[in-house]
């Protein structure tokens, strides 16, 4: 039973692979790309909207007022990072239901990847936003004892991010082909439902974290690092 | 559970690509369409208040010109109201005015016609009475009715109180002229005599008496001595009569009451 879509291999030239994680990556990539290119193609600016405009605004206006709830900042220049993580994140776990797919978002490798922009994300928006020696002086506060600890912190965050992401669709995933072999017909579909709402769940969490750390960085009385409990 | 490095390294471009992608073709156009229509939406409001605003000046102006408009109206109808008052009053009075004229010339005329008729009516009775009493004394008596007058003035000399005879000698003797006696008919000497011997012995012996005639006394005989008079005729009795008649076709007089 192969549980990463990283195993499947669809074409191989010498060293270079194209795996299954990679091909169904770009399968959501040109699903999101090609709905907003045909949706904005013929965007309106009037008071009457096509149903298909109306989704993407209502999907791009909730996502802005999450970010402000959050962080309390406008929303604008957080929102292409942390929207395309719940984008490609929630795409990536609905498609689930299609037959034959694999969530790439089951791959530790996708998850590993995010978790490492967001990773790179944080220290960037901290420093463009209050400078390097301000960001950096986050490090030794309250003393230079809790350096060790602090870099710590960060880097166990970030797996911890990319773990969580990686076993929940993951697991269900290896739930359904489990439960497949066990009792099949209509207890899997109960799984698959389950399934479409821990990705939506999972997809909002990650995209939420990555905004509470790059929060924690960019806010001024925020010393200490944000959340790192393990929720869920 | 492992990890691929070069998928990693290819997720993350991937991720990276995907972001610009999404920016590109999601979030900007997206944005800037919500952002123009919020614009759109706020100038619409704008002009909209603008417009409101404009009206309701316009129509407060309005209003000033109804008011002013009534205004006015109630002016020129209180005015026409007035000047048509004004005329009517103007012609009542003219109409009041005309009828009193007419009236008054009615009166007039029936003054007139009054007099006429009186006057006409006095001169036909005096007439009348002077031939009554002359043919019924000459029927009674076989008297003259000159000779009875005379008589009767004579009569009337002689009974005098003493105020009226003081009265006429005093004024006798004030003016130098003779006492003057005047009669209707022409007295004959004898007559004469008896009125001087009369006047003689009743009011100042031996002064003069000159006799003359006039037709006003209608009927009768009077003494004129300077500013004293003593008369006998039948005006005095027509003048009573007249003054019944008068007052018996006077319009005033109610029948029944007596005015004097």
């Amino acid at each position: 039973m192969t549980i990463s879509p990283d195993n499947i291999i669809f074409w191989q030239w010498g060293t270079v692979s194209l795996n299954a994680t990679i091909v169904y990556t770009w399968l959501v990539m040109a699903l999101l790309t090609l709905v907003s290119w045909l949706v904005t193609r013929r965007i309106s600016f009037g008071t009457t909207i096509s149903r298909w405009q109306n989704l993407l605004e209502v999907l791009v206006t909730g996502i802005r007022d999450q970010i402000q709830e959050v962080s309390h900042q406008q929303p604008g220049k957080y929102l292409p990072f942390v929207g395309t993580l719940f984008l490609f994140i929630a795409m990536a776990n609905l498609l689930n239901v299609m037959p034959g797919y694999m969530a790439p978002t089951g791959s530790l490798s996708t998850t590993t990847a995010l978790a490492i922009c967001v990773f790179a994300a944080v220290p960037i928006y901290g420093i463009a936003y209050e400078g390097p020696l301000n960001y950096l002086a986050h490090y030794v506060k309250p003393t230079l004892l809790m350096l060790p600890f602090n870099i710590i912190g960060e880097i166990s965050r970030t797996i911890a991010l990319a773990v969580r992401l990686y076993g929940n669709i993951m697991s269900g995933t290896v739930i359904v082909a489990i439960l497949l072999s066990l009792t099949p017909y209509f207890f899997p579909v109960v799984m698959q439902l389950l399934g479409l709402l821990t990705g939506m769940i999972q997809a909002y969490i990650f995209a939420i974290l990555a905004m509470v750390y790059i929060a924690s960085a960019t806010s001024a009385h925020a010393g200490k690092p944000g959340s790192t409990g393990n929720r869920k | 559970m492992s990890i691929d490095w070069i998928t990693v390294s290819a997720q993350i471009v991937n991720f990276l690509i995907l972001v610009w992608l999404l920016k590109r073709f999601l979030y900007q156009p997206v944005i800037r369409a919500m952002d123009r229509r919020e614009q759109q939406i706020a100038s619409q409001l704008d002009e909209a208040q603008a417009r409101e605003q404009k009206a309701e000046i316009k129509s407060q102006e309005y209003q000033v010109m109804l008011t002013e408009l009534e205004r006015t109206r109630d002016n020129i109808l209180a005015e026409t109201h007035a000047k048509a008052e004004q005329q009517k009053r103007q012609l009542q009075d003219e109409a009041r005015r005309e009828v009193n004229e007419t009236r008054e010339h009615w009166q007039r005329q029936f003054q007139l016609e009054k007099a006429e008729f009186l006057s006409n009516a006095r001169n036909q009775i005096a007439n009348t009475v002077q031939n009554i009493a002359r043919n019924a004394l000459a029927d009674l008596a076989d008297i003259e009715l000159e000779e009875q007058i005379i008589a009767s003035f004579i009569n009337r000399l002689g009974s005098l109180d003493q105020r009226s005879q003081t009265l006429i000698q005093k004024s006798s003797r004030q003016s130098s002229e003779p006492v003057r006696i005047t009669s209707t008919f022409k007295l004959d000497t004898a007559a004469r005599k008896r009125l001087t011997h009369a006047v003689h012995a009743n009011l100042v012996d031996g002064i003069e008496v000159e006799y003359s005639e006039s037709a006003e006394l209608l009927c009768g005989i009077a003494l004129t001595a300077g500013e004293g008079q003593l008369s006998w005729n039948l005006a005095d009795y027509i003048h009573k009569l007249n003054q019944d008649v008068e007052q018996a076709i006077s319009p005033d007089t109610q029948p029944g009451t007596e005015k004097e």
